[in-house]
Parts: C-alpha cells; structure tokens; sequence
C-alpha cells in the first residue's frame, strides 16, 4: 500500500483528512478504521463495489454522520460530527446521489437559495441575480437560461448546478456521491471537464464510484474500499485496471458468488415482438427452465421497462409474453400472479415493501388466497407457511410482527422476495436485486437465487452489478434504448474483455464487431 | 470489539423498548380518555349514572357510523369531506319517502341506503377511476349533497312524518335503543373486517403504498372505490337515524359532522397519509369527543366555549399521541 504522500516533498496541509475513522449501523460494521487525506488541487476516487461503505465515508467526512471511532480534520481543524453546518462552514460541500435541489424553482433561485441578493429596499434583486447566475453557468461551459425551472433540466445539468452552488460558496473540498449514476454518457464528458478544472483552481475532489472508466477519466488517485476495510490507496498511474478491481472484489467473488448449476432445455418464458413503446425495437426472449438470464446496460437503456412489461405493471404497446404456454394477460399483475410469475422489483422502498406493514402481512399479499377461505385470513395458516420461508431466507428479525421500517435493507428485501416463496414460482423477475443490500445479505441473496434456478425456476435478472451479471448469469442480453442489442452466452461471459464488450454494447460504440448477437 | 455478542443483547433490550413503546402509543388515549371520565365524574354527581352514560352512548352513535366509514378512507390515505352533507341528503331522502309512502317503514331506509351508497359511489368513481383528489373530489359532493338536500324539502324541514318513522332510532333491543346496537355490531364488524380479512389487509396495503401493492396483485381501483362507497352508505344510515330520531328531516342536519369524525378518527392514532390506524383507535376517539360534549353540557358551560375548549383537546390529545409514539420511537 503507498500513498502519494511523500515524507521529503514539500509538506502541503491536506484539505481533509479522515484517520481511524469506524463506523457501525445497528451492530454490523460499516467502516473499519478508515484513514486518508486529500490534497488540494487533486482529484480522488473512492472505489468500491455497492454496499463497500463509500456512501457512510462520504456522510461522515461531509459532517451527516458522527463516526464511532476516528476524526476528519479540514485543513488542520477539527470537523465537528454530526454538524453539516459547520462542515459547511468549514468549506466542505457534498452532492449527494439523491440531488437537493428544488424542482419548481428556477436555475438562479437555486444558485442563490439562502444567500439571496437583496436591493436597497430589502426585496430581492432578480435582475442582479439572474446576471450573476449566467455568468457562473457559462463559466461552467452552459449556455443554460437561468431563468428555466430545475425540473425541465436533465439530471446531468442540474447535478452540474449544484456543483456550481457549492464551488461558488468558497467550497475547497467538494464531495461527490456517483455523480455519474444517472446521467447519460455526454454528460459524464462534461462533469469530468469541470471535475478538471476546478482541481486546477485548487479543490480537492472526492468522488465515489464502481465504474472503471470514470476512475480512468477523472481521477489522479484512486482509493479503494471493500467491505468497509480500505485495501489501496495509489496514485492512477501506479494501478492497472485490472489490480484496481482485484482490489474492489478482491479473492471474495469466488466466495459471494455460488456455484452454477447447469440450465435445463424447456422453455419456461417467451417473450415474443415485445415493443416497449412506439418506435423502440421489439424484443424476443425465451428463457428456459433453471436458467439464469442477465440483463444489462446503461440507465435508461429500457431493462426496468422491460421487466415491468413482462410482469404486467406497465402495458407494451405490443407483442406478447408467454409462461409455461400460456399467454399472459397484457398489464394485468394478477394474472401473472396467478400463473407464478414472480417479481422483485428495484425500487424496494417505493415498489417492493410496504414499510408501514408487518413482516407477516407483507408476505401476505401476494398469494392472500392461498391463506384465506371465503375471504378471512386463517393466521395458523399464514403463520406456518411464512414463517418457514422467511427461515430458508435467513431473516433476521424480532418476529414475523416486527414492522419492516424497523428492518435493514437486506432484510427487508429478503421479504420482498420471499414472500413469492410460498406457493409456486416458475418464472421469476429481479431488478436490481441487491441494490442497497450490504455485503453479508448479498451472497445470501445470491445463494438463494442460485437454488432457485438450480430447483427449476427460470430466472431473468436486471443489474447494473457488472459481477453479478458475469457471475450468476448462464446467458446475459445487453439493453440499449429499450431494445436488445447484444446477447453473450456463458463462455464469451467468461472471456477477459467482457466487460469491455458489455460497455461498448450499452452505450452504442461497436468498435469491435461481435461474434453472434441475435439469438 | 465483540459485536457477535453485544449485538443479540442490545437488539433484545431495543426490542423491549419498542414493545414498550408500542403498549404506551397504543393506550396513552384510554389513558387520557380515563382523566377526562374521571374529572367530570368529579365534578357532577350526575356524570357516572347510567342514564347519562346511556346518553353518550345514543349520541355517539350516528356519528360512530361516518367515523368508521372515515376511519376506511383515511387508512387508504384519502379523506371523506362529504358526509355530512351525504347524512342530510340521505335524511331528506328517507323523509320525504316516509311522507309519501305512509307507514311503510323499509322505503324509507332503502331511500336513506341508495341516496348515501350512490353518493359514496360517486365519490369513489371520480377518485378511483378518474384520479382527482379525493379532498377535492369530496369538497364537490359536500356542496353538491347539502344542495339536493334543500332541493329535495323545497328549502324546508319535512314534518308530519307518520310516527313509525321514529322507530329507526327509537326501538329496544336488549335494553339498548336500535343505533347503539347498530354502532356496537359495526365496530366489532369493522374491527374483524379489517385485522381478519383479505379485504382489511388490501385497504392497509394500498394506504401503505400504492405501487408495492398493485405489484403484489392488489387492485387499487376496486379498493379504493369501495371505501368511498361504504363511507357513504354509512353516512346514510347515520343520516336516517338522526332523522328518525326527532321524526323530521333537515336539510342542515349533519352539519360538521365530517369534521368531528375526522377529528375521532385522527385522535384514534390513524395517519392522514394512510397506511397506519386502527378501528379501535376511532372507537376511542369518538367516545372521547362525545364524552368532552356531554360532560361539558352537565357542567353548564356555555355552547360557544364548548368548542375551544374541544378544539384544544382535540390538538392537545393528538399531541401527547405524536409525543408517545417519539418516546416509543426512541
């Protein structure tokens, strides 16, 4: 492990440093005695793969969260923790993944939101304030009206105008949370143009992210978290893209990941012409029995929309879905239901759980026929056969009464999918199925998904986890505007430059022409 | 560090917690429901007598109607602003039926049931299918029923009612008059419906989170169309037995009911953003309400200060409730 720090360089005060800092939620270790510093002027990406601990460094080192153990000094003083304000105070700015902006008011309201620039009289000067505001965007490079609603604006932009919010608040540490998870490809260009040139006018830069490419195109330095231990800590040009994700991974895929068992012949799922709305390209996908089918690609490339159309909660303009030879009625969640399909969706808390029910009535839901005669709920009924999945799951919990706010992510997701579990599922349908999932659950959840397949269940999952889809999936289809736009089968899965590929597929550059891309 | 241990322990101790919290929000209104009894029992002799407590028990009931069908609603993250209006056009339904049909004594409650189940309807078509509102889909019907209310006596009272009307509300069945009966089966009904039932489950479900719940096979529409239509049947038999009771209908009868089963349904613990309450809750709430009225009546304090002081009860009653379920939280 090196650092760039060098004991006979010039000595430079680091803008931020974090040393020891430990952290645990509710009795699970998050972050194991974190140190680093970041320097002004430099750009630093904190790498890891979902639920490594980049988010709750971040928190911390912006002031959200107080640590159990450790301190985060910004140039020399000391951040006092829990206090946003002061870390504020001190010049530390946070974008967080979930933007704060304001949707309904415009650019330049937003720009100057508690610092607004007042006339004689006490009113608020627009005119002054709009003036500023154009030229603090166009030295950004947007020619963006100042005077447009944030809502009309993409993600891209209005994560850039909180960039601009922060940085001309004299922030000299700026942290920024996958500042590229939602935004399209030409706008990750943009963001690391800016990224650049406020390193040259002297901030430091912390972001956190899973992609290789971004590391590549924005940063100078790279540290490297896994299971909240950090594990490297390298100048980029000292690390090959290959030791940066041995060192994400690290010799643990072996062991998150379970063996796969082999897939069986019959065709369980069809997806047939399937068009997901006017003018995108139609999909054919069969899936057969014990198969594991991966789905990738970029955000917004139609995977979500896909799963949702199979499932019934959103109606495709046309085509048709068929399970175990029989037709499945277009937007119609019951009739899939009826005819086992299951599905995990990717949006737990908005989508999934049902926060404000108990462990047992979420379980319910879905298959509340088979526990109910002429309508009233057998308990007995419910109680045995819930109780029992939620134990092959390996739930933890205080009881099948506890509510689910009061549970982890990984546990209420376990919910969320074992609550099909009870009666039959021939063909199942996973978003994103360890989003937000620590690391523990997460290999549960994969053994779980593995001993479904291997029991006969076919299996589509959606993931923006490239090694979730190289490592569970027997066969795995690239998305792009809502269309399919490649297909790898197990030995091209396996082939070193597969990630390259699935990149070059997702995000349109074919470069290098594949083998077989139609099925 | 020894978080294998330690981690068991503190989860049991946070659980003990959590189930004190839960006994405390659960019962801090039997609580303060047991205070209010208790300081007008001290003060009036005659408070605790059965006749008067009887009394709270009639006056409760018409009301305890609306507020469960409210208390539906409100569990969906809706809200029913129309009762009211809905008792006093099924009221002037049922009486100006019982004026021309003479002493025949279902046409009149079959006119109060129709009059408030289509207004219910109503609501719940414009909610369900068409997506508006439900405070503003049901700040039409309050207008719209309270007007057809006075089209239907012409602007007027209807008196001269034959007198079998009264029996709706004045009949005996085992020593309780018809409305308490009818109260008592609809809060053990209700209660049963919504801890035992698929339907109690749904309605929870969808109140707790739309999307997740058509996901897992719950149709939103049907559900959501029936609690308005319930409401308003609801409001329909209250309505006629509030006419029954003085044999007359009028149009301005139920006014401002709405608010005071929303208040009872809100005192019972239910959130307005749906999802969380219980039958129970509403029980206590409404007899908390009826309590504060009758015992303020014994006292003699005056009609206009009646109110502020409900009005203060009724915040400060929700505020210990929102106070105890922070300390359970804790």
């Amino acid at each position: 492990m090196s650092t760039v720090r060098s004991d006979d360089s010039n000595q430079v005060v680091p803008m931020l440093e974090c040393s020891g800092i430990t952290m645990s939620f509710g009795g699970i270790p998050v972050l194991r005695g974190i140190t680093f510093s970041l320097e002004p002027g430099t750009v630093t990406a904190l790498a890891g793969e979902n639920g490594a601990g980049k988010s709750t460094l971040m928190k911390i080192a912006s002031g959200q969260y107080r640590p159990i153990d450790g301190s985060v000094q910004v140039r020399g003083q000391d951040l006092v923790s829990g206090n946003t304000q002061a870390a504020y105070e001190l010049g530390v700015a946070i974008v967080p993944q979930e933007l704060a902006s304001i949707p309904e008011m415009m650019v330049y309201e937003n720009l100057f939101i508690g610092r607004e620039v007042k006339t004689r009289l006490g009113t608020l000067d627009r005119a002054a304030m709009v003036k500023a505001a154009k030229g603090y965007l166009k030295e950004f490079g947007l020619d963006t009206d100042p005077k447009t609603r944030m809502r009309e604006l993409p993600v891209g932009i209005r994560q850039i105008i909180e960039i601009i919010k922060a940085t001309h608040r004299g922030a000299r540490v700026l942290l920024l949370d996958e500042p590229t998870s939602a935004i399209a490809e030409r706008e990750v260009a943009r963001l690391a143009t800016i990224v650049r040139s406020l390193r040259d006018q002297g901030v430091a830069i912390l972001f956190t992210t899973h992609k290789m490419e971004e590391i590549r195109a924005m940063a100078d330095r790279v540290v490297v978290l896994r299971d909240g231990t950090l594990v490297s800590d390298t100048p980029l040009a000292d690390i090959s893209d290959d030791g940066i994700v041995t060192a994400m991974i690290g010799r643990e895929l072996d062991q998150l990941f379970p063996e796969r068992p082999d897939a069986g012949n019959d065709v369980v799922l069809e997806v047939k012409d399937l068009v997901i709305t006017v003018g995108a390209t139609p999909i054919n996908i069969t899936v057969r029995k014990g198969e594991i089918l991966g789905l990738a690609g970029l955000v917004g490339a139609g995977r979500t929309e896909l799963i949702e159309c199979i499932y019934g909660i959103r109606k495709p303009h046309s085509g048709t879905v068929t399970l175990s030879g029989s037709v499945l009625k277009a937007g119609s969640p019951q009739d899939s239901i009826a005819r086992n399909l299951a599905i995990v969706p990717e949006d737990r808390k908005g989508a999934g759980a049902i926060l404000s029910m108990s462990i047992l009535d979420n379980a319910t839901l879905p298959r509340i026929a088979a526990f109910s005669r002429f309508g009233v709920l057998s308990r007995r009924k419910q109680r045995s056969a819930i109780s029992e999945v939620m134990k092959s799951m390996r739930l933890k919990s205080s009881g099948l009464d506890q509510h689910l706010e009061n549970l982890s992510g990984g546990n209420q997701q376990k919910v969320v999918f074992g609550r099909w579990l009870t009666g039959q599922v021939d063909a199942l349908l996973l978003d994103e199925p360890t989003r937000g999932v620590d690391v523990g659950a997460r290999s549960e959840i994969y053994r779980i998904i593995t001993e479904l397949s291997s029991a006969g269940m076919a299996v589509v999952m959606a993931s923006s986890d490239m090694p979730e889809i190289l490592s569970l999936s027997h066969r795995a289809l690239i998305m792009r505007e809502l269309g399919v736009v490649g297909e790898l089968d197990r030995e091209q899965l396996d082939s070193p430059d597969v990630q390259d590929t699935i990149f070059r597929l997702a995000s349109g550059l074919r470069a290098e022409p594949l083998k077989d891309t139609t099925p | 560090m020894n978080t294998t241990a330690t981690a068991p322990a503190a989860l049991q101790r946070s659980n003990w917690k959590k189930l004190a919290g839960n006994f405390l929000v659960r019962h801090i209104m039997v609580v303060v429901m047991l205070l209010i009894v208790g300081f007008f029992a001290y003060r009036s002799a005659r408070f605790a007598t059965p006749d008067n407590l009887t009394n709270i028990l009639i006056a409760a009931a018409p009301f305890a109607l609306i507020a469960l069908g409210q208390t539906l609603v409100i569990l969906t993250g809706g809200i029913d602003l129309s009762v009211g209006s809905v008792m006093a056009v099924s009221a002037m339904a049922a009486a100006w039926t019982a004026k021309n049909a003479g002493d025949n004594l279902l046409l009149p409650l079959v006119a109060a049931v129709a009059a408030g189940l289509f207004a219910g309807s109503i609501n719940g078509f414009i909610v369900s299918q068409l997506g508006v509102p439900p405070f503003i889909t049901t700040l039409g019907m309050l207008t719209l029923a309270s007007g057809f209310a006075y089209v239907i006596g012409d602007g007027a009272p209807i008196n001269g009612l034959p007198a079998s009307f009264g029996l709706f509300a004045n009949t005996q069945v085992l020593g309780l008059t018809l409305p308490v009966v009818l109260m008592i089966v609809a809060i053990l009904g209700l209660a049963f419906v919504m801890k035992r039932t698929n339907y109690g489950l749904r309605v929870y479900a969808i109140g707790g989170n739309r999307l997740a719940a058509e996901i897992a096979g719950v149709r939103s529409r049907r559900i959501l169309f029936s609690v308005y239509a319930i409401s308003g049947l609801l409001a329909g038999l209250s309505g006629l037995m509030l006419a029954s009771r003085v044999i007359t209908g009028a149009p301005n009868l139920g006014q401002g009911y709405e608010l005071d089963a929303i208040a009872a349904v809100v005192i019972g613990g239910a959130s307005l953003m749906g999802g969380r309450g219980t039958v129970w809750g509403t029980a206590i709430g409404l007899l908390l309400i009826q309590t504060i009225n009758n015992g303020l009546d014994l006292l003699l304090v005056p009609a206009y200060w009646q109110n502020v002081i409900k009005g203060v009860i009724i915040v400060a009653a929700v505020g210990v409730d929102v106070w105890a379920a922070r300390r359970g939280r804790r």
